[in-house]
């Protein structure tokens, strides 16, 4: 895999020893790791293409201890790749050879749950399901629910911003945290809102919300937690063209409906699903939408009437409502085992994540399979049709040679092409290091460059997850720079920096 | 601060900028005349911007200029007028999204997408009435300010809704962050940081926003006679429950002392009233309503407003009319507290107490509007003193300009994160050049 990563500092390396040691006053006994074994568990995250063994992992368990490790690393020049439970689909968490990984593992506890106030203060090592599963003896849930939410922790849905089947109504990460701990690259321990709706000054918590481990490292969240709504229910349709899926998701939004989930999946999809499954697909159509409505009973029962009427107006092909809970979590079972499903009919796969508008679905379909063809790669399609973000998996076989180029650069088309149509280069997955030569295809140099002075606002060494979502490194002093437009700066002989 | 002579000049030395509208107006607030430039597009944005880095000459940046007295006077009188930045892009009502140039009117772009059945689900506060100017105000103003009405404890605030944004930034550069989907994780979301930043890191010059269907039906619970604890203690109740609440508010007695406008008939004896708003399809809104009525129980019984007459009572607290300009206490400063929601009443009461100011509580105690008996300070340090021992803060939203002389209206953050947010905005305008001073009396 060629990925150009920063250079490593030889330097550094040289002192590894000496490095380790210091870790090591700092996190005694078995917080540091530094054998090639042992390090093996943490040389990639969820995007496993990418291999690389750190320097060291240190795995703190104070914020002071956070705070003292990123001290020491700041004075001697060390570059530090934070992580969570390792579930990054983008590369986000891939260690540096000269960089400490910073594991938040040991971060466990929820400290805190307030029902009056209807937040969780939790360390940001809990998963995302423990969240929900502290509060549901009080009928609470925590409500962005990304696939991976038995493993992924909470501390890295907030570094990713991580959606789910779910948000669509009830918002991603950035919509559900209030307030954080934050230690800075420096060492720095701050404090970031807290329990009520909105921070003072600017909105620094909805700044980091996604900033994938490039501004701070964090040490304790505050998440808003829902009642859980009353009933869920979901219908099943099938269509035999794409584009009338696409229709019926168009008017179910346009009749003003905001379903709790709705997904879609393509005839590759379907197929590979139900006979991972055997939720009961039907497979002879081309596309399937799962339509989950949930709240009060009187409300979801309505609201299925009124989708199954706009479904029927598109053409579907066939409708099933579920009558039982055990049914509707067979619907969605064919589409959360997508993935693996997927996995046993290829031996690799891609999973791509881009956004378009709604109504650009039928095109973008329509376009993977014109790539598919020019790749020579299959590709199975499963989406967030609410909201337009696609998960395009392309099928490949690694000890082809020459298969992984062509399907990264099946996937990579596939993401200029949500740019093009008028969408982003990713959803929910984050940029990390598999999207980030492509930012340029997205944001012009102006427009990196402001985000990557943010950057030095926080990290001024830009220490911290070097070589992650930006393409270029820029030194901060560079960055800046004032411009000097077309000599009207007065006084231009005076030296100004 | 002067103007340098040369400052019109260079404007029009400019490529584009022969064009450009210099205005001179008399600026009302302080009878002074300034110059305003009023701007057509984005590259005159960044060419006013450059040329203002050039003279180290500071922009005070307006569309309609509504909220111009919320904050420090700014440390010029050189005015960036972008309200002819105000064509609607694009609407897309199956996207749920529209794409506006910042100066369009707020009032004219909630009547088009109102027109379609759709809403800007945080409820933007309309401050003409609690300011006493006459204009609601510019999309721009709307996410500069980011004040969100009764909504916002269940749909968030203008920071959820602003999608992508394209803006000249104090180095005079246009760029652009986000985008024109709802589901976007491609690089720093850098609109978290436009909404609510009073105008100070960037001129937004076109923006999207996330619309969302008008709900078929709300009702309204009320609640007579609770005091504010006790009616802290009901909201908490019903937002604590899963009915879907998304509106819970509380008027003490006292708040009536004032212009009652809006709030029609309910007032009645003049009683405290609690409410509490459901929305959503009729079915399910009047199904919830009986539902959390029960819940309620305790708390005495509930009586129900519908629709029409329940829009409007929401549309009054939204807009704070009891303490409205041209209300009984038009002339008090009045403060917006925003605390954990369940310490509302503890800040509140014993604010009132000390101060003998009436209070309006929102989002279910998490936002109390307090407007308090004139005083030089606006009794600014036990506003200050109560929001801080809740771990909430307060900004000053009305007040007369020499009492913002003296007082920080915007609340005083702990040292790292004011050093942070300082860099923060350096990194947009390292100048200072856009809106300087407004935020902080230092500053300036």
């Amino acid at each position: 895999m060629a990925i150009m990563m920063p250079a490593s500092d030889q330097a550094v390396l040289a002192r590894r020893a000496e490095i380790i040691a210091a870790l090591r006053a700092i996190v005694p006994g078995e917080g540091v790791i530094d054998t090639p074994a042992e390090m093996r568990a943490y040389e990639s995250d969820g995007l496993t293409a990418y291999r690389q063994p750190p320097m060291v992992v240190v795995l703190p368990d104070t914020t002071e201890q956070v705070s003292l490790i990123l001290k020491y690393c700041a004075a001697q020049g060390i570059k530090v790749v934070p992580r969570g439970s390792g579930t990054s689909l983008s590369g986000g968490a891939l260690p540096l050879e000269d960089g400490v990984l910073l594991g938040l593992g040991k971060f466990k506890r929820i400290r805190e749950i307030d029902f009056d106030n209807r937040v969780v203060v939790t360390e940001p090592g809990v998963t995302n399901l423990a969240i929900s599963q502290a509060v549901a003896h009080a009928g609470f849930y925590y409500a962005p629910d990304p696939s991976s939410q038995i493993a992924c922790s909470i501390g890295g849905n907030v570094a990713e911003n991580s959606g789910g089947v779910h948000c669509l109504k009830y918002g991603m990460t950035t919509n559900n945290v209030l307030g954080c701990e934050i230690v800075l690259m420096s060492g720095e321990i701050l404090r970031i809102g807290g329990k009520s709706a909105e921070n003072a000054g600017y909105d620094l918590m909805g700044v980091i919300t996604g900033s994938e481990g490039l501004l701070g490292v964090i040490t304790e969240i505050t998440v808003r937690i829902l009642q859980k709504p009353e009933t869920a229910r979901a219908l099943m349709v099938g269509f035999a063209q794409v584009e009338a899926a696409g229709e019926c998701v168009a008017r179910i939004i346009g009749a003003g409906i905001i379903p709790g989930g709705m997904e879609m999946m393509d005839k590759p999809a379907i197929h590979a699903a139900e006979a991972f499954v055997h939720a009961g697909y039907p497979l002879d159509v081309e596309a399937l939408l799962i339509i989950e409505l949930d709240g009060p009973k009187i409300e979801v029962d309505e609201l299925i009437t009124r989708v199954e009427a706009i479904a029927n107006a598109c053409g579907s092909t066939t409708c099933q409502i579920s009558t039982s809970e055990a049914e509707r979590n067979l619907f969605w079972a064919g589409r959360k085992a997508a993935f693996p499903a997927v996995g046993r009919i290829s031996p690799d796969y891609l999973c791509m994540d881009g956004t378009i508008p709604r109504g650009a679905l039928p095109k973008a379909l329509a376009r993977i399979r014109e790539l598919s063809e020019k790749y020579q790669l299959g590709c199975a399609n499963v989406f967030h049709a609410g909201d337009g973000n696609l998960h395009p998996l392309i099928l490949y076989d690694a000890n082809k040679p020459g298969e992984i180029e062509r399907a990264e650069a099946f996937g990579a088309d596939i993401l200029r092409a949500c740019v093009e149509f008028g969408g982003v280069l990713t959803g929910e997955h984050g940029v990390g290091i598999e999207k980030r030569d492509l930012m340029p295809d997205m944001f012009s140099e102006i427009d990196l460059n402001q985000q990557q002075r943010l950057k030095c606002a926080f990290d001024a060494q830009g220490l911290l997850n070097p070589g992650k979502v930006f393409p270029t490194l820029h030194r901060c002093a560079e960055l800046g720079r004032m411009h000097v437009h077309a000599g009207k700066l007065a006084f231009p002989d005076i030296p100004r920096f | 601060m002067c103007m340098p002579a040369s400052w019109r000049s260079r404007i029009f030395r400019g490529s584009r900028s022969a064009t450009n509208e210099l205005l001179s107006l008399v600026n009302f607030d302080t009878g002074t005349v300034v110059d305003t430039l009023k701007v057509r597009d984005a590259k005159d944005v960044e060419e006013v911007v450059r040329a203002a880095i050039a003279n180290e000459q500071p922009l005070e940046i307006i569309g309609h200029g509504g909220k111009r007295g919320i904050g420090h006077a700014m440390a010029t009188n050189a005015v960036l007028d972008v309200s002819a930045l105000n064509a609607v892009t694009s609407y897309e009502p199956n996207e749920l999204i529209v794409t506006l140039q910042a100066g369009a009117p707020l009032a004219d772009v909630l009547a088009l997408i109102d027109a379609k059945n759709q809403q800007f689900a945080f409820e933007p506060v309309n401050t003409a009435p609690l300011l006493g100017t006459p204009v609601s105000g510019t999309i721009g103003g709307m996410i500069a300010a980011g004040l969100a009405g009764p909504r916002r404890i269940r749909a968030g605030g203008a920071r959820d809704h602003l999608l992508g944004a394209h803006a000249v930034s104090g180095f005079g550069d246009s760029f652009k962050t986000g985008g024109r989907v709802v589901k976007n994780v491609t690089g720093y979301d850098l609109c978290k940081l436009l909404a609510g930043s009073w105008g100070t890191l960037s001129v937004m010059t076109e923006v999207t926003l996330k619309v969302m269907p008008k709900p078929e039906a709300e009702r309204t619970l009320l609640l007579r006679g609770l005091d504010d604890a006790v009616a802290n203690k009901a909201m908490t109740a019903a937002l604590g429950s899963p009915f879907d609440v998304s509106g819970a508010a509380h008027l003490p007695k006292s708040a009536f002392r004032a212009r009652t406008d809006g709030l029609g008939d309910i007032v009645g004896q003049g009683e405290a009233l609690t409410l509490l708003r459901l929305e959503g399809i009729t079915a399910s809104a009047a199904h919830r309503a009986g539902s959390l009525r029960e819940l309620l129980a305790p708390f005495g019984t509930a009586t129900l407003i519908e629709d029409a007459a329940s829009a409007a009572l929401w549309a009054a607290i939204r807009d704070v009319l009891p303490f409205a300009a041209g209300g009984a206490l038009g002339a008090w400063p009045v403060w917006r507290i925003v605390c954990p929601p369940a310490s509302g009443a503890a800040l509140g009461t014993q604010l009132a107490r000390e101060t003998g100011g009436d209070l309006i509580y929102d989002w279910g105690g998490g936002l109390i509007w307090a407007a308090l008996p004139p005083k030089p300070d606006a009794h600014a340090p036990v506003v200050r003193a109560r929001a801080n021992a809740v771990g909430g803060h307060a900004t000053l939203i009305r007040a007369a300009e020499e009492v913002r002389r003296d007082v920080d209206v915007f609340h005083p953050q702990a040292p790292g994160i004011a050093a942070l947010s300082e860099r923060v905005r350096a990194s947009f305008d390292p100048k200072t050049i856009l809106n300087r001073g407004r935020l902080t009396r230092s500053a300036g």
